[in-house]
């Protein structure tokens, strides 16, 4: 835990005597995206993907920031959860999710724009502008777009501190984050306030409990407008299946298998 | 809800102005059903031989854990621990637990039949005292009804109880005993000096009680069966259910709910059977290809699809009037006898057809797999061996047979129904059907088969008028087996000459198509 700070104590929602000396808001950004094991089909004309009859779920980076989130309040290291979601109304489905798994409440920004990775930032700022959260905790991507960007930028035009890809995190006195790089492990310090963007390993989320849902159901969801709604910089222009797999074939033993390898020149 | 609740039996007095599917679960209560379902893929399926081994303390740690989770009280009232949510999504969520047989039983009996003899007819004193050990999964329940020479005639049971003093003294046996080896609770019925029927709670612990060794069954090897002896067995009299000889009224209503549910498990497994099918008839090769291009493979998806959609449109359906019938009516004991009475007839036609399905599915599951199949490397065997049962528990489909005509003509003489009416060529044999002089136990299942196949037959194209496209494939490449199920089941009651009436073309190559890109049933979000 820490000890309130000036920045803590600008915070709207804080106040005196209500948590006596610490104070610890974490919000966590979840995007609604399809299942990532459905089969989608790219529509006819190139512009997306079939989404039609399609199961919707949070992003899985996202379930696990939400899920470390909540582990930290059980630890006691966090006082206040905060999920936002940029999207429409559908997405207030996957806001209930994160309210089940044990969010406290929930930020809808209410727009049907389609945003590139800047638009998300910019309006996720807006948000963290007006909510001053200590850790905003969210994946380091989505599985729908696999851009790996709006955290990054968003720590950018916070001016904040960020960690990627975190495999472990630690909120004391300040923000201790491991990454799991290709030659080890990295460890970062950071002072607060401070972006983390979760990898696969941080945690495995837990199976939303039947109670839990039940108690979602009147904790706050807020629906907001976003100020501007930001141009797209970047558009999608073609969506495509990969090209299919030429078949492979069966080998009898390991010579068979190393001289179909050279064969094709990959030895 | 509805201002009006849509009557039992009402199916045959045309078409009802709304009817449940499964695609109306709200949000909420599809999130709810996700987690039973990722619960039973990540912590039953890939266990399922430690599971058959009935391995030392396993089954009650899945039980505890789906507890945890708020899964083993959903119907329960939530002030005994239970969620206090309805019986329709109660039965949703046992489908998702029951991909595995053996799990599906002790789930099934623990966090159903179990407890709703007890939630119904229990006083909330016995509630307060034995229902939040088994709402939270701590405890296991169970159910002793049947007995080695009482089974489908259940009234017949020898089993005593007499009081003394301040006791009841049990003595008998209770066969077939599911989860008798890691039971906590038990919900015996006994006679009353040998005449009153009634129910009793009798807990594992009671001096006198002893479970025999496990029955060595053909499936369900992972459930535990046995039978339990009561030998002057002494409990508290305030552990008498309801009334005394009143016991028939807490069993047979237990039995209607029991019945419901039981659809719902036995289309579990049949949905794995479907998923597994659909993933070994694209992976198995012969004649260069994979086994789904061949036609007739691709008939068998497709009618596997098919009777799964018909029978999940029948149980969601049914498990939503049942709830109507409870918010109306429920709440005290009489008015929860009466809801769970209002669909008995539905109950049965749900248990009948979902349990024939089950096994047809299965059965061309294994034919798909091949020799394969018939061995037990191979998970079809299994689900082959565990759904055998389903058409002998929860009452064999002949009592369900004969109760459903019968129950159905007893309703129309007290006059309770509006006239009948037909909305389909099974409808219209079934009406006619009823109106018969039936002849023996051959007519009344015929008529019987009759009823439940118009039931079926609306079921399934309610749903499919909801659902566009792909619904109406599944339906249309039902209507042909629903038709000659019908025809043969006409052909019992009159010698005059029938004919069947046009149906759509099926493609079947579409439907397969359908099942490998579900890797299972349709699924309609
Ligand atoms: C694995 C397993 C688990 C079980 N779990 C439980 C449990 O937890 N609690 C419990 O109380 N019981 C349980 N049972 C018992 C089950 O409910 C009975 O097996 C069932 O009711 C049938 O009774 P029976 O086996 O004595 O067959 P019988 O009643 O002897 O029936 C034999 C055959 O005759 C037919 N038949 C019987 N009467 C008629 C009739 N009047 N007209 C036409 N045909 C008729 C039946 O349909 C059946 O085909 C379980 C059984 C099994 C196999
Ligand atoms: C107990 C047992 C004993 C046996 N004993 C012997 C033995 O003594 N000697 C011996 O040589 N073999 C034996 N067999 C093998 C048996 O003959 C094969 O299992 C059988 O020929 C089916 O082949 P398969 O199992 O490879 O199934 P597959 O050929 O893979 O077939 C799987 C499914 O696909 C269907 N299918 C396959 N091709 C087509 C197609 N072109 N069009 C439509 N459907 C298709 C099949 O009908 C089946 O439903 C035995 C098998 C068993 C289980």
């Amino acid at each position: 835990m820490i000890r309130l700070t000036d920045r803590q104590s600008l915070d709207a929602t804080w106040q005196p005597g209500k948590l006596v000396d610490t104070f610890m808001k974490v919000l966590v950004p979840i995007k609604r995206v399809v299942d990532p094991y459905a089969k989608v089909r790219p529509l006819a004309d190139g512009s997306g993907v079939d989404t039609t009859g399609a199961k919707f779920e949070i992003n899985p980076f996202d379930e696990i920031a939400v899920e470390e989130a909540v582990r930290q309040k059980e630890k006691g290291a966090v006082t206040e959860i905060v999920v936002v979601s940029i999207g429409t109304s559908a997405s207030e489905e996957q806001l209930r999710k994160a309210l089940a798994i044990g969010a406290d409440r929930a930020i809808l920004v209410e727009t049907d724009a389609v945003l590139d990775s800047p638009g998300v930032a910019a309006l996720l700022k807006e948000v963290i502008d007006a909510e001053r959260p200590q850790v905003v905790l969210m994946g380091k991507q989505a599985t729908d777009d696999d851009n790996n960007q709006a955290g990054q930028m968003l720590a950018a035009k916070l001016g904040w501190g960020q960690a990627t890809f975190a495999a472990k995190v630690e909120l004391g006195a300040n923000v201790t984050v491991t990454r799991e790089t290709d030659t080890g492990e990295q460890t970062l310090s950071l002072a607060y306030p401070c972006l983390i963007t979760t990898d696969l390993r941080l945690n495995e989320p837990r199976y939303v409990a039947l109670p839990g849902i039940i108690k979602a159901r009147s904790k706050p969801l807020e629906k907001r407008a976003p100020s501007t709604v930001p141009a797209a910089k970047t558009r999608t222009v073609n969506v495509e299946l990969p090209a299919a797999r030429p078949a492979g074939r069966k080998v009898g033993s390991v010579e068979e298998l190393a001289a179909a390898i050279k064969e094709r020149g990959a030895l | 809800m509805s201002e009006t609740l849509i009557l039992g039996a009402s199916f045959l007095c045309g078409t009802p102005a709304r009817s449940f599917t499964p695609e109306d679960f709200s949000s909420d209560e599809k999130m709810m059903i996700d987690t039973a379902e990722q619960f039973c893929r990540a912590e039953i399926m890939p266990h399922l031989e430690a599971i058959d081994h009935q391995e030392e303390g396993l089954m009650p740690k899945l039980i505890a854990k789906a507890g945890e989770l708020g899964l083993c009280g959903i119907d329960s009232p939530e002030a005994y621990g239970g969620l206090g949510l309805g019986k329709n999504l109660a039965a949703r969520i046992l489908e998702f637990m029951s991909l595995n047989g053996s799990m599906s039983v002790t789930y099934g009996i623990t966090s159903g039949i179990s407890q709703v003899g007890l939630s119904l007819f229990g006083s909330d004193e016995q509630k307060a005292k034995f229902l939040p050990a088994l709402t939270s999964g701590e405890s296991i329940g169970a159910y002793a009804l049947s007995e080695p020479n009482s089974g489908s005639d259940a009234l017949s049971a020898t089993t005593t109880a007499v009081q003394k003093g301040d006791k009841w003294v049990l003595n008998g046996t209770k066969m077939w005993i599911s989860n008798a080896k890691w039971a906590d609770q038990f919900l015996v019925m006994a006679k009353i000096n040998g005449t009153d029927f009634s129910a009793f709670i009798v807990p594992r612990d009671t001096p006198g009680l002893t479970i025999a060794r496990e029955e060595h069954k053909m499936g369900l090897k992972g459930s535990s069966t046995a039978r339990i002896v009561l030998e002057d067995a002494e409990i508290p009299l305030d552990n008498l259910l309801y009334e005394a000889g009143k016991g028939h009224h807490v069993a047979f209503n237990a039995l209607n709910i029991g019945r419901f549910k039981l659809s719902s498990m036995s289309i579990g497994p049949a949905r794995n059977a479907i998923e597994l099918a659909a993933g070994y008839s694209r992976d198995r090769k012969q004649f260069g290809k994979s086994l789904s291009e061949f036609g007739l493979i691709q008939k068998k998806l497709g009618q596997m699809a098919a009777l799964f959609f018909v029978a999940e449109s029948m149980i969601y359906r049914t498990g939503a009037l049942i709830d109507e019938a409870f918010d109306l009516y429920g709440g005290t004991i009489d008015g929860n006898r009466k809801a769970a009475e209002e669909y008995a007839i539905e109950c049965s036609a749900c248990k009948v057809f979902s349990t024939e399905a089950e096994a047809l599915i299965i059965d061309d599951a294994l034919q798909i797999y091949g020799g394969y199949g018939f061995t037990e490397e191979f998970p079809i065997a299994r689900h082959y061996r565990d759904a055998r049962v389903s058409k002998i528990y929860e009452g064999t489909n002949e009592i369900n047979r004969i109760f459903l005509a019968d129950r159905f003509q007893r309703k129309l003489k007290a006059g309770s129904l509006s006239p009948l009416q037909a909305d389909s060529w099974i409808a219209d044999l079934a009406i006619k059907a009823l109106h018969m002089q039936l002849d023996g136990q051959i007519q009344v299942g015929a008529a019987s088969d009759l009823i439940l196949l118009a039931y079926a037959e609306q079921s399934s194209r309610l749903r499919a008028a909801k659902l566009g496209d792909e619904g109406q494939a599944l339906h249309n490449a039902a209507v042909p087996y629903l038709h000659l199920k019908a025809a043969e089941a006409w052909q019992l009651l009159t010698d005059e000459p029938l004919t069947l009436p046009k149906v759509e073309k099926v493609d079947y190559e579409a439907l397969a198509n359908m099942v490998h890109h579900n890797n299972g049933p349709v699924r309609f979000n």
